[in-house]
């Protein structure tokens, strides 16, 4: 009898994995290379930023994909704004619209001014960190 | 030299004349013959000879303020009026006698040495603290006195609650404060002294029934004192420049330098940028107006991180233009601010995901000529194009060099048929009022392209008074509480944040430090940092014939999430008002948005 191998069943793996919250998908991302690639995928992030607003409003998708994904997107401004508001509190379509419009910004920092030389330069450039004015946000979760 | 009681009304800048009469103290010493230079450094004269009676007057006080109940403490805490310093001698005599009655002051006194007197002699800081407290701090005065005035700084004194003035270890209930609006009113220093949850520069307590509790500590902390001594200096400064003595204006902040480096914080940086404005000002070194635009727009930059002025005024700007291009197919703004576009990505995106689909969108921008053979102006437009062209928004982009708005004409803009206008300036306006006719040129201008809407952010503070002093006293209030609010957003923080944060607050520093320069050592046209209020504002848009657009609450919702972002977000607070939204530190307003069209 083939033993049941979760891997194996790869959609009923990412039925399990859409339904973590952010700190355990993470988590969950160190267990092996498959469930790594996995949950690197933006659609399980695209369903965390929009868990509690649906639908999610039209052509928002080619945008923040173009800004440079739904997982950033999350850890650079969804979670920041989520984590200040009250906790019990529905996420509403302002705070979607605040999120995006700070991802924008930071797109443009960071991408676009942070590389060149000219004003942009001194300011952390790398991809992986926040853009510089997304920093604030950081320090506001730590507060 | 004696003072004398006919003098009284001099003192109705009582911190600030004693201390300009420090500065005279100093000159004059050895004309003083025979006056004390201690206490002469703090404002009073007391002969040498009579030192040691006065010492033992202290002493005297000290003991019987020490065994006086409660109530006796509240009376005293509760008014400080003080008296004419140049006759310490019978000042302390009456507060002995008010304490109680029954003392005989000339049956008990003490057979110490002059010398073990704890608290004339010396200067260090603890000697002083009790000097202090004896003699400034809780005074007991019949109210019917009314004697030295304090210097008011004007009608609209705000605490300024940064930590080198409220020490965090004290907490007690603020005195009633009542603004006292005109100068010579009586008043006292026991706010100041007193309290330790004390406004700075709001000197007046007035005599008031209600009792502070006696538990209120008496100890003060030296760097207090300073810190009053530090604005009646300031001040006083001011008032001497105001008056062309220059001599005495030199002395004066000479002074400031040593007093500012023992506070603390905002207020050390405050006083440190202003005396260096005075400074300049005094030895006619004025400051350029910068031409390196490149460094001006990299200390803007700093100062969008730090704190959240800046993203307050473009996303309010942003939610009306937004909102005024609802169902418009073909937009075109005019940015008279355009520095480096940061404005302008987040309307872009919000056009892009707006329902219905983007407009096609065309930007001019407008800006300095730069002097370093790059053309900034292209460069931003080019990377905003990137951007609308990642997000799939119709993008176009032109850029003006212009020395000044008023060189603008309406038909340089190309204004097409079916566009729907929108001009926004933040923080631009003001600096047309230097020269005469500027602002209602570009009013002209921006009314001929018909705009749906124009969006104006301005910093809501009057210092544009045809009075030095008063704008001076103005402009220290508000960058006073300008930096309160830096001092507690940035900084910590952890991981990559910590240098980059100190890196950005000091930048914004330097920012809010060249616009303290230019309101206080420039005059005429180079003196382009001419702030006016929202009131003042609008009387002027009113005449060229605008009428006020409100800000819905959109634009408040997401202004004040916006603020909640921020570290230090308790102390940002937005308000509307009659449509405009504000943003302050506390109950300040710093900035103000407001929206216009054509009536």
């Amino acid at each position: 009898m083939a033993k049941f191998c979760i891997n194996d069943n790869v959609d009923v793996l990412i039925e399990v994995l859409k339904r973590l919250d952010d700190r355990s998908l993470g988590v969950a991302a160190c267990v092996c290379k498959t469930w790594c690639s996995l949950t690197r995928n933006d659609s399980f992030w695209e369903h965390m930023c929009f868990r509690q607003l649906s639908p999610p409003p039209e052509g928002v998708r080619a945008v923040v994909v173009a800004l440079g994904g739904y997982r950033r997107l999350y850890i650079c401004c969804v979670k920041p704004v989520r984590e200040v508001r009250e906790f019990n509190r529905v996420w509403t379509r302002h705070e979607m619209e605040l999120s995006l419009s700070l991802f924008c910004v930071d797109y443009y920092e960071r991408v676009l001014l942070g590389g060149g030389g000219g004003s942009g330069g001194g300011r952390l450039g790398s991809d992986s960190a926040a853009s510089a004015s997304l920093m604030l946000l950081c320090k506001a979760v730590n507060v | 030299m004696k003072r004398d009681n006919s003098n009284q009304e001099n003192f109705a800048t009582s911190g600030s004349s004693s201390s300009s009469d420090k500065g005279k103290m100093w000159c004059e010493e050895q004309d003083a013959g025979g006056v004390d230079e201690l206490f002469a450094v703090l404002g009073y004269k007391v002969k040498s000879s009579d030192m040691a009676e006065v010492a033992q007057k202290l002493e005297q006080l000290e003991e019987v303020m020490g065994s006086v109940q409660q109530d006796g403490l509240s009376q005293i805490a509760s008014d400080t009026v003080h008296y004419n310093p140049s006759d310490l001698s019978s000042w302390l005599e009456s507060m002995i006698s008010e304490l109680n009655p029954n003392f005989d002051y000339f049956s008990s006194i003490v057979q110490d040495p002059f010398l073990e007197s704890s608290t004339v002699t010396s200067i260090d800081s603890h000697s002083h603290n009790s000097w202090n407290r004896h003699a400034r701090a809780p005074i007991c005065v019949s109210t019917q006195q009314q004697m030295v005035v304090d210097s008011d700084f004007g009608s609209d004194l705000i605490s300024i609650p940064g930590k080198a003035v409220y020490p965090t270890s004290q907490q007690h209930p603020p005195p009633q404060h009542q603004p006292q609006p005109k100068k010579l009113k009586p008043s006292s220093y026991s706010g100041m002294a007193n309290s330790t949850t004390v406004s700075w520069g709001s000197p007046s307590e007035s005599i008031s029934a209600h009792p502070i509790e006696s538990a209120r500590p008496m100890l003060l902390v030296d760097s207090q004192e300073n810190g009053i001594r530090l604005v009646h200096t300031l001040m006083a400064c001011a008032e001497a420049v105001q008056q062309e003595n220059l001599k005495l204006a030199e002395a004066l902040v000479k002074q400031i330098g040593f007093l500012a480096v023992s506070q603390a914080g905002a207020m050390r940086k405050v006083a440190t940028y202003f005396a260096e404005a005075l400074a300049r000002r005094i030895y006619k070194l004025y400051p350029t107006n910068p031409q390196d635009t490149a460094f001006t727009d990299l200390l803007q930059m700093h100062f969008y991180e730090t704190c959240p002025y800046l993203k307050f005024a473009h996303f309010t700007a942003n939610q009306a233009i937004l909102e005024a291009f609802e169902g418009k197919s073909h937009v075109h703004i005019i940015d008279f601010s355009m520095k480096q576009g940061m404005q302008w990505p987040a309307l872009l995106q919000a056009l892009a995901l707006r329902p219905g689909g983007p407009p096609s969108f065309r930007l001019t921008g407008i800006g300095p000529p730069s002097h370093d053979n790059i053309d900034h102006l292209q460069e931003v437009g080019c990377k905003l194009a990137q951007l609308a062209e990642t997000i799939h928004v119709e993008f176009d982009y032109r850029g003006f060099v212009a020395n000044s708005l008023a060189d603008l004409n309406a038909s340089m803009f190309d204004v097409r048929e079916g566009e729907t206008v929108a001009v926004n300036s933040i923080f631009e306006l003001h600096q047309l009022l230097a020269r005469p006719g500027a602002i209602e040129k570009v009013l002209q201008v921006v009314s001929e392209m018909n705009p749906e809407i124009l969006t104006v952010v301005e910093q809501e503070a009057n210092h544009n008074g045809m009075v030095f002093l008063d704008r001076f006293t103005e402009s220290l209030h508000y960058y006073s509480t300008f930096f309160d609010s830096l001092e507690s957003s940035g900084g910590g923080g952890d991981v990559g944040g910590v240098a980059v944060s100190v890196q950005n607050k000091v930048m914004s520093e330097v920012y809010l430090g060249r616009q303290i320069c230019n309101v206080v050592a420039c005059e005429g046209p180079d003196r382009v940092e001419r702030h006016e209020t929202l009131v003042q504002w609008r009387t002027r848009f009113e005449s060229a014939g605008f009428e006020p657009v409100h800000l819905g609450s959109n634009a408040y919702k997401q202004a004040s999430m916006l603020l909640a972002l921020f570290a230090g977000g308790d102390g940002y607070r937005v308000e509307e008002k009659d449509g405009c939204l504000t943003l302050g530190w506390h109950t300040r307003p710093l900035i103000a948005t407001s929206a216009w069209k054509l009536s």
